[in-house]
């Protein structure tokens, strides 16, 4: 900076230039600009630092409210001028700034916080345009730019207690993010589609867009087939009956790491779903208190099935294969894929020849006297008989050593 | 054991055909073993090691179905073997099972406790070859049976019910347990550690045994080969 002007020197010269007659009417833009128009017009903070003063004419005159005066928003400008009244946006966007104080970011504001996002942090300031234009910072596919800005900021997340840069990341790696930044998808899920906008709150608060209980709507807005299947599912009806536990979309999908399902990295990814079902299914609490059948993920991983998808083959049945997915119904419903009686038709979907006779018995093979008593007794009589066996061999052995001493010391009485 | 004796030369127990059988069906129970205990102890270090080693749970399928078509056919070549051929027909008299087998057997219980005062004496095949012989035969048998119908799924899955199947599961790993056990445990106590053997018997690679084994171990056919001058 060449250089350091102080605010005083152009104000006043501008007074005695213009004299009374400025002072009289409200400034127009032009007459505003003559100061602020100059790039190098700035003012020294008290930390040390300076503020630029200049104001962009082709931006402003670009801008949503480039038609208007500086005074609309500036209503103490006069011309000389000391420090502004501050600028409140609520003045003409009074719903906004309702929904905006009661958000986290502007209770936060209320405090006294200077670094949380205010207007003009998403917004703009004098550049402001609608949020349809290409160019406006609020644009469908900037705004994830602008509120990576501060949740991006390693100061921001620690102070405030924010989801690491890692989970920022992963958004603008998952099928979202994507959607947005390398295809450019005006139906790419950005930030305030799921948090919300003006009103945004954190996802542990009830009125939250992101609450769990608000989740399936939130993603039925553009997934709104899936939700259809989800409301009858076993879970989304368990859901929407108030059981908190029940799964809803981001407890398989994952929140902000959403990737397609052919990634392997997704944790509805085919090799990947029994951990992910498991991670409910074998809970004892969860099993017991809606009365669950237990072990189905050992059983399972016990199986061909289990097995060759454990071994990468992806062809094999996962549980979602057979139970479902969205739609999953418990086996007693007789709309469910794993009730007996549409069982030849879910195993036919792989082995044609299933019919109504295979599906006589477990698929789930818990080897008890209860649940399996035929594989269940085949295998404990091999495992006894299998170590008579052994036992029996070792005796052999010893008996045949004992023996061989005795037919040693017959044969050479026999040569004497 | 006499120096003339132990000069007295060797003689042929067990012919080039039966070698080769018996090397084939080592090989193939090998590759099957390795193969299914892989599939059966998959969730062990070793068994995913195993699974890996055989190029996955595909390929490893691949290997043990291909040893078991070798096997069976082996198994089908010997039947038509031991039951058409005039060798054949000799070793299958040899080995078949009779009332003395039960009664040597309890006499070498009894001799090697002390209580009887006499070893039994043997014939070409003792009690302990004959259990080995018809343990094998039942055991592949049994093993090929259930393995047909595990491999031929989509066949069996019309026919069979899945409790069916899982059955055929259990007893086929557990029967190839067995035979594992009873490999090691019998065999290689029979063949390799025994005394008389130390550290092997190498018929199963010449052909030969000394004739001096065989009158101490199976004094009759020793006695009947000399009768009929072969010794």
């Amino acid at each position: 900076m060449k250089r350091m002007r102080t605010l005083a020197v152009p104000v006043v010269l501008a007074a005695l230039l213009a004299g009374g007659k400025v002072l009289a009417a409200a400034p127009g833009v032009g007459d505003c600009l003559e100061c602020h128009g100059d790039k190098t017009i700035e003012k020294s903070l008290p930390g040390g630092g300076t503020l630029s003063l200049y104001v962009d004419e082709k931006a402003y005159r670009g801008s949503v409210h480039g038609k208007g005066a500086c005074t609309t928003c500036h209503s103490s400008a006069t011309s000389p001028h000391g420090k502004l009244a501050k600028v409140t946006c609520g003045k003409c966007h009074p719903d906004a700034e309702k929904s905006y104080s009661s958000s986290t970011h502007g209770k936060t504001r209320a405090k006294g916080a200077r670094d949380v996002a205010g207007c003009d942090d998403c917004h703009g300031k004098h550049d402001i345009r609608k949020a349809k234009d290409p160019a406006a910072r609020s644009f469908h596919l900037n705004i994830a730019a602008v509120c990576l800005k501060c949740h991006k900021d390693r100061a921001i997340e620690d102070k405030y207690g924010l989801p690491g840069q890692q989970v920022m990341e992963a958004y603008e790696k998952s099928v979202h993010g994507m959607a947005a930044t390398k295809s450019g998808l005006m139906g790419s899920a950005v930030c305030p589609d799921c948090h919300g906008n003006h009103a945004i709150l954190p996802g542990d608060q009830p009125r939250s867009a992101t609450h769990r209980q608000n989740i399936p709507t939130l993603c039925g807005k553009c997934h709104p087939g899936i939700l259809e299947a989800y409301e009858k599912s076993v879970h989304g009806k368990g859901m929407r009956g108030g059981i908190t536990e029940s799964p809803v979309c981001t407890d398989c999908h994952g929140e902000h790491k959403i990737t397609r399902i052919s990634d392997p990295a997704s944790s509805v990814f085919a090799r990947n779903i029994p951990k992910t079902c498991s991670s409910c299914h074998e809970k004892e609490g969860i099993s017991t208190r809606y009365a669950l059948p237990k072990k189905r993920f050992s059983t399972y991983m016990d199986s061909f099935h289990g097995i060759a998808l454990e071994y990468g083959m992806t062809k094999a049945a996962n549980c979602a294969s057979c139970h479902g997915f969205h739609e999953i119904l418990p086996a007693a419903d007789p709309a469910s894929t794993v009730n007996k009686a549409n069982l030849p038709r879910t195993c036919g979907k792989c082995h044609p020849n299933a019919g109504p006779n295979f599906a006589k018995g477990m698929v789930h093979v818990e080897v008890t006297p209860q649940k399996a008593m035929g594989v269940f007794v085949v295998r404990v009589f091999y495992t006894v008989f299998i170590s008579m066996l052994v036992v029996l061999f070792v005796c052999h052995v010893g008996l045949e050593l004992l023996g061989r001493r005795r037919r040693k010391r017959m044969e050479e009485g026999k040569k004497e | 054991m006499s120096v003339e004796s132990r000069e007295s030369a060797s003689v042929v127990r067990m012919s080039l055909m039966f070698r080769i059988q018996h090397i084939l069906l080592m090989g193939t129970l090998l590759v099957l073993a390795l193969t299914g205990f892989a599939l059966m102890y998959h969730d062990n270090w070793l068994g995913s090691a195993l699974i890996r080693l055989e190029g996955g749970v595909l390929f490893r399928g691949f290997i043990h179905c291909t040893a078991a078509v070798l096997l069976m056919a082996q198994m089908v070549f010997h039947a038509f073997y031991m039951l058409f051929t005039r060798e054949g027909k000799r070793e299958l008299k040899d080995f078949l099972l009779g009332k003395q087998d039960f009664a040597d057997f309890s006499q070498a219980i009894r001799f090697n406790l002390g209580t009887a005062s006499e070893y039994p004496r043997f014939g070409k095949y003792g009690y302990k070859e004959k259990f080995q012989y018809w343990g094998a035969t039942v055991g592949t048998l049994l093993i090929s049976v259930t393995g047909v119908i595990l491999w031929a799924e989509n066949i069996s899955m019309k026919i069979l019910p899945k409790i069916f199947l899982d059955i055929t599961l259990i007893i086929h790993g557990y029967q190839g347990l067995l035979a594992f056990v009873i490999l090691l445990f019998w065999h290689v106590y029979n063949e390799h550690l025994h005394p008389s053997v130390f550290p092997m018997n190498r018929a199963w690679l010449t052909g030969k045994v000394d004739a001096e084994w065989l009158r101490q171990e199976h004094p009759l056919e020793y006695e009947k080969l000399k009768q009929e001058e072969v010794l």
